[in-house]
């Protein structure tokens, strides 16, 4: 980029999409209506654990208005296979629909259809289901049990995977150690709740043999790709379109039985299908979140150095595995993380996952990190503690300084601030470290600082996907850049936008590589029909691969339009710069033509374009992530003030330091920050899924299922720091679940500094933390 | 089914519906309002918040029957089209929208209260605004950004240049 042309990559511009948003013109799922159509509502399992005995729909024959019933026996054989091709990973499948067996509450075992959804939900509850209950597997306790059957026919237990990876030599550092610390950390079970509830729409149109699924999904080519391999469809003949999501989070970045029951359905009726799930289905049925228990045992020298680390990571995942990513992937992702940011010689996890009669896990916002952080960061802490080190010191004496750094597992940082940010972190809380000693004091209120720094590999590419055998396989994003003979141009983009604001941000993206006003530029995606394959918005890949794949795709069209220029202006294609909508020749800007002149060439008066050249105006680009991703860090710091009286908790300050590599649009940077950090003081403080000795869950509706309301939640102050990446082509690293990665640790510490304890589990909530003051409350 | 006319954004229909039937649901396919949002159905998360007789209240638990002979208004006759409110202006201006499934609640239940600070000419503390927005969840902002811009619009109302 050109010093002297204006950049719109870094500009705070406001977001395009937010006036169909505010003014009620944006068409999320439920607004899809289309002629015909009938309403689905699902009969679910209300046992954990059972065997179908019998199902009687005869009572709809007096219901009085058509109904159309289906069970596992229409659908037997069809099923969602999520596996990760290990040795030590046993195979299993969800059925569409439960067949023979029903593994938790809130499985779909039969659907009814009917012309209006009030008649589908009453008629629904007429449906009886007969069950002869089994002994729930509960508990990680339980679920490692050997008396307890398995889940799944032909397993040997109910450990799903067990798997182990390791660098260095573990057996040196606990020899050469003068500390071992060893302590067992909790992470509690989390729903991840977008505030629009999942919904399906599918219609067959028979006359070009299409199938078009509406489905409110982060990856609509993943969803078009497996519902044509399970109902054996040509994939060209299936359309998946995202139209505005209301929130995903992760949680709809998985292919769902439902999206491939639906459309089968609709092939099956002959006529459009929809289904809009509702709030207690979503925390019951859709997909669950965390749920770990991580032991850890860090070997350190006398002066503070990290030598060695040992792991036992279990995740409780639920009944069954989910796709793309897996019973697997969860308990991995820690596995592979809990190094972090420290320069560690020798290291050792054994990780695992275990079936349980509950919902099944899969990835939200951070995936996994939240967890493996909680547990990094306050075994930090607590090591500080034992040897009597300021918290910040220790770091800053085990933390990477040196890039590129190949980490003990032999994955590779590229260039981050990470003692840079502990030391602006340190000077920001400066005067809460005073408050909170002098609160030591108090008998009714202390106030404690704590803090987290972590690292979060972003932008994962296809050789991460490879080496873990998931049936993702890839990572890449693609677009296409097309200009119109008016000069505008619009990218068909193979993210999907469900608030990360990049119909706004990628238009910034390819206006400083066109010459054009980002304003000129529509962002078209969400749709099969018209946007490239792409693995679709997950993993924070939005940032560094789908803005690097619209830049190099803009900047093979700007060739193009300088081609033109050069050959118009009668100079050398490399004089010729664009901005501000004209081709210019450098250093005689009086010598220029306008864009929209050149584009009228390129496709209308082709005979102005040089001999040989073809006309058009388009180009293509696909951009996979880094072999090991690229890094982003952070520094997350809570100042909490606790009543010892009550338990109840004040969330003082909370502060960034991050460091996304180049920022795209801060005013978007910002917001994805905040709004992740506020869902990981949810996981920190709030939100906790909570199932009873028989797997039935107890927190199904949002008076139970707490999370943040605004007047929990202080201003989040966030300072940024720009290291740009070599590894992508505008410097970008992924940003948008790191906010809700460093929440948890960095209140567990600052609780444990307020009070004097051990923090060993989330969710610090009222509960938690009155137990936690006792000791306060005793000595008064 | 029970006859009832409502006035909704200015338009005046008489409809015959089922006595259990949402004014949500009423709104949304009757009227086809589609910025009438359903984020719970059991009246926790306010996104579904519209303003019935000018109060802000939960179209997923309100029967349309009870609202026989009331007006009715929903964000699209907020600022039309454009989003031209002032509120509307300033979420955009200060990102307090990210996916836009909770925005019209929080604009419908944070409207009357930025023409009431307007109207008693004065700006509200933080914890007021906070407050104010107690009854609607938003999972995307955090709601920073609607703090700021409450305060906005309500500096704005007040000729301040906030």
């Amino acid at each position: 980029m050109k010093a002297e042309q204006p950049r719109h990559v870094g500009a705070r511009i406001q977001r395009f999409e937010d006036i169909r948003l505010l003014s009620g013109l944006a068409r999320y799922i439920d607004d899809i209506r289309l002629p015909n159509m009938l309403h689905l509502n699902f009969v679910r399992a209300d046992i954990a654990h059972a065997r179908i005995v019998g199902i009687d729909s005869s009572a709809l024959a007096d219901i009085g208005y058509p109904t159309w019933v289906f069970t596992g026996e229409h659908t037997a054989g069809l099923s969602m296979k999520a596996h990760q091709d290990y040795p030590e990973m046993q195979y299993s499948e969800q059925p569409l629909l439960a067949e023979g067996k029903v593994r938790f509450v809130g499985e779909p075992v039969a659907v009814v259809l009917a012309e209006d959804a009030y008649k589908a939900e009453d008629a629904a509850e007429h449906v009886m289901v007969e069950y002869d209950s089994l002994p729930v597997v509960g508990t990680m306790k339980q679920a490692r049990d050997a008396s307890l059957p398995p889940l799944f026919d032909g397993w040997t237990s109910n450990v799903i995977v067990q798997r182990q990876m390791k660098g260095g030599d573990l057996e040196a550092a606990r020899t050469a150690a003068a500390h071992v610390i060893k302590r067992t950390y909790r992470t509690q079970r989390q729903a991840g709740v977008p505030m629009e509830c999942r919904g399906v729409v599918a219609h067959y149109n028979p006359a070009d043999r299409l199938l078009t699924v509406w489905s409110s999904t982060q990856m609509p080519h993943l969803v078009r790709t497996y519902i044509a391999e399970e109902l054996n469809l040509p994939e060209s003949r299936i359309r998946v379109v995202a139209p505005d999501v209301g929130g995903g989070f992760g949680i709809k970045g998985q292919v769902f039985g439902d999206e491939v029951l639906v459309a089968w359905l609709a092939m099956k009726t002959g006529r459009p299908v929809k289904w809009i799930e509702d709030r207690r289905e979503h925390l019951v049925a859709s997909l669950h979140a965390r749920d770990h228990e991580h032991t850890l045992e860090a070997y350190v020298s006398a002066d503070g150095r990290l030598l060695g680390l040992k792991a036992d990571i279990t995740v409780d995942n639920g009944a069954y595995s989910t796709f793309p990513f897996t019973a697997a992937g969860e308990p991995g992702m820690v596995g592979k993380v809990l190094p972090g940011p420290y320069d560690l010689k020798a290291y050792e996890a054994t990780f695992r996952a275990v079936a349980t009669n509950k919902c099944p896990i899969g990835t939200y916002r951070g995936v996994a990190r939240p967890s493996a952080v909680f547990s990094q960061e306050r075994l930090m802490d607590d090591i500080a503690l034992e040897l009597g080190m300021d918290p910040f010191e220790l770091r800053l004496k085990n933390i990477v300084r040196e890039f590129p750094y190949k980490n003990v597992l032999g994955f590779t940082y590229d260039e981050g601030s990470y003692a840079q940010s502990l030391e602006q972190m340190r000077g920001l809380l400066a005067k809460d470290i005073v408050d909170a000693t002098a609160s030591r004091a108090s008998e009714t209120t202390r106030i404690g600082v704590g803090f987290a720094c972590f690292i979060e590999q972003t932008a994962h590419g296809t050789p991460d996907f490879t080496r873990r055998r998931v049936p993702i396989e890839t990572g890449y994003i693609a677009a296409r850049v097309e200009m119109s003979p008016d000069g505008e141009a619009t990218i068909d983009l193979g993210l999907q936008n469900h608030g990360q604001g990049l119909e706004t941000t990628m238009a910034q993206v390819a206006a400083d590589a066109l010459g054009i006003l980002p304003e000129n530029i529509y962002v078209r995606h969400g749709d099969t029909l018209t946007t490239p394959y792409s693995v679709g918005t997950w993993g924070s890949r939005g940032g560094p691969l789908g803005g690097g794949a619209v830049h190099i795709a803009a900047t093979k069209l700007a060739d193009k339009l300088r081609a033109i220029a050069a050959h118009l202006l009668q100079v050398k294609a490399d004089q010729i710069e664009l901005a501000n909508g004209k081709a210019s020749v450098r250093g005689n800007p009086g010598n220029h033509i306008e864009i929209r002149k050149l584009a009228r060439a390129a496709l209308r008066n082709v005979d102005q374009l040089p001999e040989g050249m073809t006309p058009g105006l388009e180009a293509h680009a696909s951009l996979d992530g880094p072999r090991d991703g690229s890094y982003s860090n952070a520094v997350h710091a809570a100042v909490v003030e606790i009543d010892v009286t009550t338990g109840k908790m004040k969330l003082r300050r909370f502060v960034v330091v991050e460091d996304c590599g180049t920022i795209l649009n801060p005013l978007v940077v910002d917001g994805q920050v905040r709004g992740g950090v506020v869902q990981g003081i949810g996981s920190a403080m709030f939100e906790h899924f909570i199932y009873d000795a028989e797997c039935q869950p107890l927190t199904t509706n949002f008076a139970d299922y707490l999370m943040p309301l605004a007047p929990e939640i202080p201003d989040i102050e966030v300072h940024h720091i720009e290291t740009p990446t070599p590894l992508t082509p505008l410097g970008a690293k992924g940003l948008g679940e790191g906010g809700a990665i460093g929440p948890a640790a960095a209140i567990a510490n600052a609780v444990a500094n307020a009070l004097g304890v051990g923090v060993i589990s989330t969710p610090l909530n009222t509960n938690a933390l009155w137990k936690l003051s006792q000791h306060i409350r005793e000595a008064v | 089914m029970t006859e009832i006319t409502l006035e909704v954004n200015g338009v005046t229909k008489t409809l015959d519906v089922e006595p259990r039937r949402l004014l949500a649901d009423v709104l949304r396919q009757e009227f086809d309002l589609s910025g009438v949002h359903i984020g719970c159905a059991h009246g926790a998360c306010g996104c579904c918040t519209v303003h019935l007789d000018e109060t802000p209240r939960l179209s997923c638990l309100t029967f349309a029957v009870q609202c026989d002979g009331s007006s009715i208004k929903t964000v699209e006759a907020m600022g039309g089209p454009s989003a031209d409110h002032l509120l509307q202006q300033a979420f955009k201006s200060e990102h307090g929208l990210q996916c836009g499934y909770c925005t019209p609640g929080f604009i419908m239940t944070l409207a009357p209260f930025v023409d009431e600070a307007i109207a008693s000419r004065r700006m509200p503390e933080n914890d007021e605004i906070r407050e104010a927005m107690s009854g609607n969840i938003c999972r995307c902002t955090g709601y920073h950004g609607i703090v700021a811009a409450v305060r906005k619009a309500i500096g704005s109302g007040l000729g301040e240049n906030a």
